[in-house]
Parts: C-alpha cells; structure tokens; sequence
C-alpha cells in the first residue's frame, strides 16, 4: 500500500469512527431548529452559528461552579490516593512485619468489588460521618470513599518490587531512615507509575455518576456529571444547551490527559480497566 | 546492617499502612458488612434501626421476582452483544493498526478518544443522535437512514431495538481501551516467533491465525471476563437514554437495586440482590483465574 493511500485510509476510518464526536462539536455550534434537521448533510448543512448554547450551558447548569466540584473532587482523590496508596504499597514491597502478607491479602481480596455495590450502604455510612451536607462536607463525601485504592496499593506495590534493591541498600549505607528512603529514593524511581494512577483516577472519577448522584443532592454540591444530567432532564429540553454541556464537561479532561499523557506507560493500559 | 533495618521496619510497616487500612476499612470493608446484614434483616430506607431476621429469604425472593429476573436477563443479553463485538473488533483493529507508521499511531489515538468522554455526556450525546423523525426534525442516524432511502426508528422507544441501541453506543465507546491493550501485547510478542513462521514458508493469515492469535490467549481471557464484568455494572446508559424502558427491556440490575432502594424503600431486598451481584461477578472472576491457570500448567 502506498503512503498516500494509507493516510487516506487511517482519515477516513477517523472520520467515520468520530463521527458522533463531529456532530456533537458541530451541533453545539447550532441554534435549535437547526440540530435535528433532517436530509443527509443534517446538522452540517444547517444555517448559521452560534455561541449562545453555551452561554445557556454554563448558566443553566451552572456548570462554571460544577466543574470546580469535579476538580476538586479527584484533586483530592488523586493527591491523597498518591500519598496513601503508595505509602500502603511500599510497607507491602519493602518492609518487614508480621502480619503482612495476612494483610496484603485482605487488601487484594477487595479489588473486584464493583462500586455499584458499596454505593448504597456507603451512602448511609457518608450519612453517620456527618458527610452529607452542602460545601467542605460534600466534597469529602464525593472524594474520600475513593482515595485508598486496592487495586492502586497493589499495582503500586509491584511497581516498587520492580526496583532494584541496590537502590536502597545505597540509600541505607548513606544513614537514610525509612521515611528518607520511600520519600527520596521509591517513590521519585517509580513516577511514570505514580502519573498512570493518577490519569487514571482522574478519568475514572470525573465520569463517577451513581455515586454523586446519591450524595450531590443540592445544586451548589453538583459534579460536572450530575449537572449535565439535571440539564437533560430537567424540562424543557434545551437540547443546544445540553450538548454544550457535553462539550464543556469533557474539555477538562482532554486538557490534562493532553498535558500528562507523556508521561503515563501506555504498555500498562492493562490497569485501566478494572 | 539488615538486623537493624528489620528493627526498625516492625514499627513502621504498620505505621506506613495505617491511612489505607482506616480508609478502607471505613469506606469498603464496613458497608459491605452493613449492606449484608441487611440482606439476611427486613430492613426498612427510612426506618433503619427496626430490623428483623430473615435469613436467606431476600435471597429467595430476589430470585423469585419477575422484575429481578427481567433485569438479570437484560444485563446478560447486553453483555452477549457487547463483549464478543467489542474484543474481536479490537482484536481486529489492534492486528490492523499496530504498524510502526506514523498514520496508524496516530489512528490508534483515534478510537481511544471516546473512552476518554466521560459515559454520561456520551450518553446525552447518543440519546441525541438516536432520536426518533418527528415533524420535520430527526436525529442524525435516522436523518442518515432516510437519507439512503431506508426506514426510520424510534430507536430507544421500540422495545426490541434500544438495548442494542444501548450496546452499539458502549461497544463504539469502549473499544479503545481494549485496543491499546491489544496493541501492548502485540508489541510484547516475541519477532523470534513471528520470524520462524516466515521462514517456513506461513503467510500472513496463516501467521496471524496461527502463531499470533494463539500468542494472544491469555490477553484475550483477560479482556473477555474483564469486559463481561463491566458490561454486568451496566448502569449509566439507561439511566439516562430510556430509565429502563421501554416495558422494562434495559432495566439493569443495578438500575433495579437502585430503584429498590430509593423507590420502593426496601433496603433489605436491594441488599440482597446487591449480593447476588457480586455474586456474579466472582463467579466471572473465578472463571477469568481458571482460564487463565490452564495456559500456566
């Protein structure tokens, strides 16, 4: 095959594979009447753009407000579960005490269990610790069930056992305590790791649905989810609006997956799906 | 010099996991005990503290129960469409694309970009693109059929079309993130074996059939019992593009254990079926480990 005809190729199985991404971007741009009109050209032959949809979205939906939940909700889960996880891992891979391994199991054993599980009772036990509330409350709600991660403390853990030990045998024969060797040493060796678990709980909980639509009840609490939910549902359907919403939700995102992304292993994109 | 470091690591290690234990002790391992209670106790949404013994008699009746039933079918025959498309297309896309030309790579970004939009606003988005021809307006798929003279759908409203509808919509989005797992493997692959292939004379069918393909075993009994046990947390895409309907044919079961709860009050009773659940999904999982022991022995 040639190599004209191959990029002809690759564009056009592009094109056809995000179309529905194309039509979004190119329906956000279109006044009602004009997103549903029928005949083959649709939403691409209709008349004239606008900006309004999203001035519409953003009021609405209040969705300036609701991305700054979503922001900071997995802000916290992935700054604490960067923290807590490794630190978890590293006492798995690197130190010595009893009961470990009884432990470790315990902590694999948890991995499978589907969110959709826990979200119930966890809604009640949000409740007992006094997290369902509006502001501060809210945002511990939404993001402190999800930063200690078993499948996180376990991916973590075989990342440090990959290092090689020389690494801290060094570290120790220059007097530096456990503290110095997990902080200065493990956990700079293994960022690409550090980065990929963090991508991936950003792309995990800013599509989390069930569980805020449990717990951000009020509309100052909304994620950016909950809120593009509210909009679709809510009469009357304001359809430019809403897939302005849609447009507005994912460009987060794309910004920091774009700026992160190399810096991730994609050889281990195994771990995403879990 | 090790003596000294095993002294001190007995504190610590301890010390060093006691955030996580904490967390997930409250957050996990305490619900999940709570929400079985529940399951063997008539519990009440709004009156929690009056509890009384049932034993397994939740369980008996979520497996009784016609709606339980309809959702546990449902799940299932979503799980039948999307997961054997969604691999074997990404199997296909991934033997396709993993070239080291540039246009390929590039491509490959292509089909991950859906999985990074997150399910809900793709779920508005295809709930748009689904919509039915009324008075002049049509959504852009039946605009496109009509177009090409063939008859349009009210694609989410006819009860034998929209959990298709729903799978076609998860297997478009999902694809890339089995693909790039696919692509890993592929270039793990031994060029040895590939090599020797050649040498004896295999084509390129010949070579993917049998030498690629069979190489890939583990990675694809990964790929189909992960992918079956999401497709089971089925949860989002009816939630927003029909509720369940129409006459119930994409409820999902965590939609119902969702509106057990919250609709009917019946804690107990979504608890147990919230358990029969995960149930589920160990038994996928267990199948997934025996699969994959016996490439090992």
């Amino acid at each position: 095959m040639s190599r004209a005809l191959r990029w002809a190729l690759a564009a056009l199985c592009a094109v056809a594979y995000l179309a529905p991404l194309l039509w979004l971007l190119a329906a956000s741009f279109r006044e009602n009447a004009g997103i549903f009109a029928s005949g083959l050209g649709g939403v691409f032959a209709a008349q004239g753009w606008t900006l309004s949809n999203y001035g519409a979205a953003i009021r609405r939906a209040g969705l300036a407000h609701a991305i700054f939940v979503s922001l900071a909700q997995v802000a916290v889960i992935g700054g604490g579960g960067l923290l807590v996880n490794s630190l978890a891992a590293f006492a798995f891979a690197r130190l010595e005490f009893r009961g470990r391994d009884l432990a470790f199991s315990a902590v694999v054993a948890l991995i499978i269990l589907p969110v959709e599980v826990l979200a119930i009772p966890l809604f009640f036990t949000a409740r007992d610790l006094g997290l369902a509330g509006s502001g501060g409350q809210a945002l511990l709600a939404l993001s402190l069930p999800f930063v200690a991660k078993a499948f996180n403390i376990y991916y973590l853990r075989q990342q440090f056992l990959s290092l090689p030990s020389e690494l801290e045998e060094a570290a120790l024969l220059d007097g530096a305590g456990v503290c110095r060797q997990f902080w200065s040493i493990a956990l700079p060796a293994i960022r690409p790791a550090l980065a990929t678990v963090v991508l991936l709980d950003l792309l995990t909980h800013w599509s989390d649905f069930l569980w805020p639509l449990l717990m951000s009840t009020r509309a100052s609490t909304h994620t950016v989810q909950v809120a593009l939910a509210a909009l679709f549902t809510a009469p009357p359907v304001d359809w430019g609006a809403i897939l302005a919403c849609a447009v507005l939700s994912t460009l987060p995102v794309l910004a920091v997956f774009g700026f992160f992304q190399r810096y991730v292993v994609l050889s281990d994109a195994r771990v995403g799906i879990r | 010099m090790s003596g000294w470091r095993r002294r001190q690591s007995r504190h610590v290690g301890w010390l060093f996991l006691l955030p996580a234990l904490v967390l997930l002790s409250l957050f996990v391992v305490w619900p999940l005990l709570r929400a079985f209670w529940w399951s063997l106790n008539a519990t009440d949404l709004l009156a929690l503290p009056r509890q009384h013994w049932l034993g397994g008699a939740q369980y008996s009746a979520v497996l009784r129960d016609e709606r339980f039933r309809q959702a546990f079918a449902n799940t299932a025959l979503f799980a039948l469409l999307v997961v054997p498309v969604q691999t074997a297309l990404a199997c296909f896309l991934a033997l396709w694309v993993t070239r080291p030309e540039r246009e390929w790579r590039w491509l490959r970004a292509v089909f991950v970009l859906p999985t990074m939009v997150a399910m809900p606003a793709l779920a508005v988005v295809w709930t748009a693109l689904y919509q039915p021809s009324e008075s002049g307006q049509s959504g852009p798929i039946n605009a496109l059929l009509t177009a090409f003279g063939m008859a349009p759908h009210a694609w989410l409203r006819e009860p034998q079309l929209a959990l298709p509808a729903l799978a076609l919509m998860s297997v478009w989005q999902g694809v890339g993130l089995q693909l790039m797992v696919f692509v890993s493997a592929l270039q793990a692959l031994p060029r040895e074996l590939l090599e020797a292939a050649r040498l004896d004379g295999a084509n390129g069918w010949q070579r993917t059939w049998f030498v690629t393909l069979p190489a890939l075993r583990n990675t694809i009994v990964f790929l189909l019992s992960v992918t079956t046990i999401l497709a089971f947390r089925l949860f989002v895409q009816p939630y927003l593009m029909t509720r369940g309907g129409p006459m119930d044919s994409t409820l999902s079961l965590i939609q119902l254990i969702y509106d057990t709860t919250f609709v009917a009050q019946d804690l107990g009773l979504a608890s147990a079926g919230a358990f029969l659940f995960l149930l589920t999904v160990l038994l996928l999982t267990l199948v997934q480990r025996w699969a994959l022991r016996e490439e090992r022995t």
